[in-house]
């Protein structure tokens, strides 16, 4: 039984240290970018990959907490703040898009995940789907509309190896990485990252609710017809910002919707 | 080409709506074609029969699937041919967690591959999902309707005798492994074909989703295990979520 006192082994969070809803970015440097957004927002743990930040929304406790690159760290950060008490989680990042209509700048809004990775194996056989909460999604597509961002709904798929995906030729298994991804696209993938798969299986799991927002480094930045203005222009787009304004006005339908609903007292 | 029949659902374009309702049983779809208007026979071959008919002056299909994933992705790959893009299966199911009742609707968000099927088209990975905006139209649907509903994941097996009576299957022990994995993860019901629709929408870009009638649930204790055999509330959730859709697609000029 986990005591009221202890740190989580990891994360060196204990119960009290983080809200219900959280944010999960990959990268520790983006934890305080994200807090900022917050009110009252204040450094609650810093160990490895995992940088802890814990604030207000609307009055209401809220916390960002990195989860390092790929699924092995991811898998237990979500373990490590279940077991404090968080229950609503929304990954937040930067990804490559999937398709030529989602444009650089744009964010994706993920209903599910790809499992293209080993973690989610450890917890279930691979025809398990890694799907995102509903309200969580709908959330997502309100928080969107409300920062004034292009959104995409749809699949991202999450891989174990980032230079696996941009340079596949240079892999001794680039013609399954090629065949692979080719399928990805035809389902209609519209990104990849390399975490949300996890945050889905143990969501499902423990009955918690997850989603994701993804900011999308588009196809379109390869195309060679590109004016060095247009180029700078798309580049400008890249913003996590556009990512982080979508999920913190999502939690905010959430926390409205969950006193609406007398999940608050 | 237009005129062409396809092979095994002997239908034509022209033949069926946009909005198409899946059954497995060929034997249901005469009931669900009287919750449409000016419903007719179009075509009985094999497992498929499909009914044409209107809701709110919008033509809609039932088409029956057959059981299982196999005969399902022929029929979704042929309505597709003549024109169809939203579907939504309709049938039912046995209940995974014990605190769900029968004659309760599970609305399916997303389905376990636990079938061969699938494998044809994408790899395992790759997630069986739900269009989100048929989903919600399911939720406000059976809240019009007034039944219990709950959302979640389906499994899609190929074996019903395999989920039935899993102690006698030479593969036993892992049938009974997987069964209580699919149940820790969540898993609300259990039918035969979800996977194949969700899969063959995603790479199509149609619409699918799925309601089912928890028709009985081995989970519950002995004694109060019941079955419902009526089909009423899923049939009309899944009639009132086809009008929802119907509605909003006419709002936003679809």
């Amino acid at each position: 039984m986990q005591e009221a006192h202890t740190k989580q082994h990891h994360l060196d969070v204990g119960v009290g240290d983080v809200g219900r809803y959280v944010l999960l970015p990959g990268d520790p440097g983006r934890s305080e970018i994200i807090a900022a957004y917050f009110d009252n927002p204040v450094l609650v743990a810093h160990k490895r990959e995992y940088k802890t930040y814990t604030g207000t929304l609307l009055g209401e406790k809220v916390t960002v907490t990195s989860t390092g690159i790929g699924c092995p760290s991811t898998a237990i950060a979500v373990e490590e703040l279940i077991a404090v008490g968080a229950d609503t989680f929304i990954r937040v990042g930067t990804s490559g898009g999937m398709q030529p209509h989602c444009h650089t700048g744009d964010v994706a809004i993920l209903t599910s995940a790809i499992r293209d990775e080993g973690t989610t194996l450890h917890y279930m056989p691979a025809e398990f789907p890694a799907v995102a909460d509903l309200d969580v999604v709908l959330a997502l597509r309100t928080g969107a509309q409300r920062a004034g961002v292009p959104a995409h709904e749809g699949v991202s798929q999450s891989k174990d190896s980032f230079y696996g995906e941009v340079e596949p030729h240079r892999m001794p298994v680039d013609g399954r990485l090629l065949q692979r991804w080719k399928a990805w696209v035809a389902g209609g993938a519209i990104c990849s990252e390399m975490e949300a798969s996890t945050i889905f299986v143990l969501s499902s799991i423990y009955r918690k609710r997850a989603g994701g927002v993804m900011l999308i480094h588009g196809e379109d930045m390869g195309d060679p017809e590109l004016s060095d203005a247009d180029r700078a222009a798309k580049e400008a787009l890249f913003d996590v910002h556009r990512a982080i304004q979508t999920a913190v006005e999502a939690l905010k339908v959430l926390i409205t919707q969950d006193r609406v609903d007398g999940r608050i007292s | 080409m237009n005129e062409a029949m396809v092979h095994h659902l002997h239908l034509r374009r022209g033949d069926v709506g946009r909005y198409v309702l899946l059954p497995g049983d060929p034997g249901r779809c005469e009931m669900i074609a009287s919750y449409f208007d000016d419903a007719r026979l179009i075509a009985s071959n094999r497992e498929y029969t499909t009914y044409t008919g209107t809701l709110l002056g919008e033509p809609v299909s039932v088409t029956s699937t057959g059981i299982g994933c196999p005969s399902t992705a022929i029929a979704m790959e042929e309505l597709i041919a003549v024109g169809a893009d939203t579907f939504i299966r309709v049938g039912t199911s046995g209940g995974m967690q014990p605190e769900h009742d029968p004659g309760d609707l599970a609305i399916v968000t997303g389905a376990i591959r636990d079938e061969g099927t699938t494998l044809h088209y994408m790899p395992i990975e790759f997630p069986a999902v739900a269009d989100i905006a048929v989903v919600a139209a399911l939720r406000q649907a059976a809240q019009r309707v007034g039944a219990t509903a709950h959302l979640g994941i389906s499994q899609s097996k190929d074996s019903f005798y395999g989920q039935h009576q899993p102690e006698r299957m030479p593969v036993a022990q892992h049938l009974i492994d997987r069964w209580k994995a699919w149940r820790m993860g969540g898993a609300i019901c259990s039918e035969m074909e979800a996977s194949a629709i969700f899969v063959l929408g995603s790479i199509y870009r149609k619409r699918t989703g799925g309601v089912m009638l928890i028709a009985a649930n081995q989970e519950r204790h002995e004694a109060v295990r019941t079955v419902v055999t009526d089909l009423h509330g899923v049939i009309a959730t899944a009639v009132e979520a086809l009008k929802i859709l119907i509605v909003q697609d006419r709002t936003q000029g679809k």
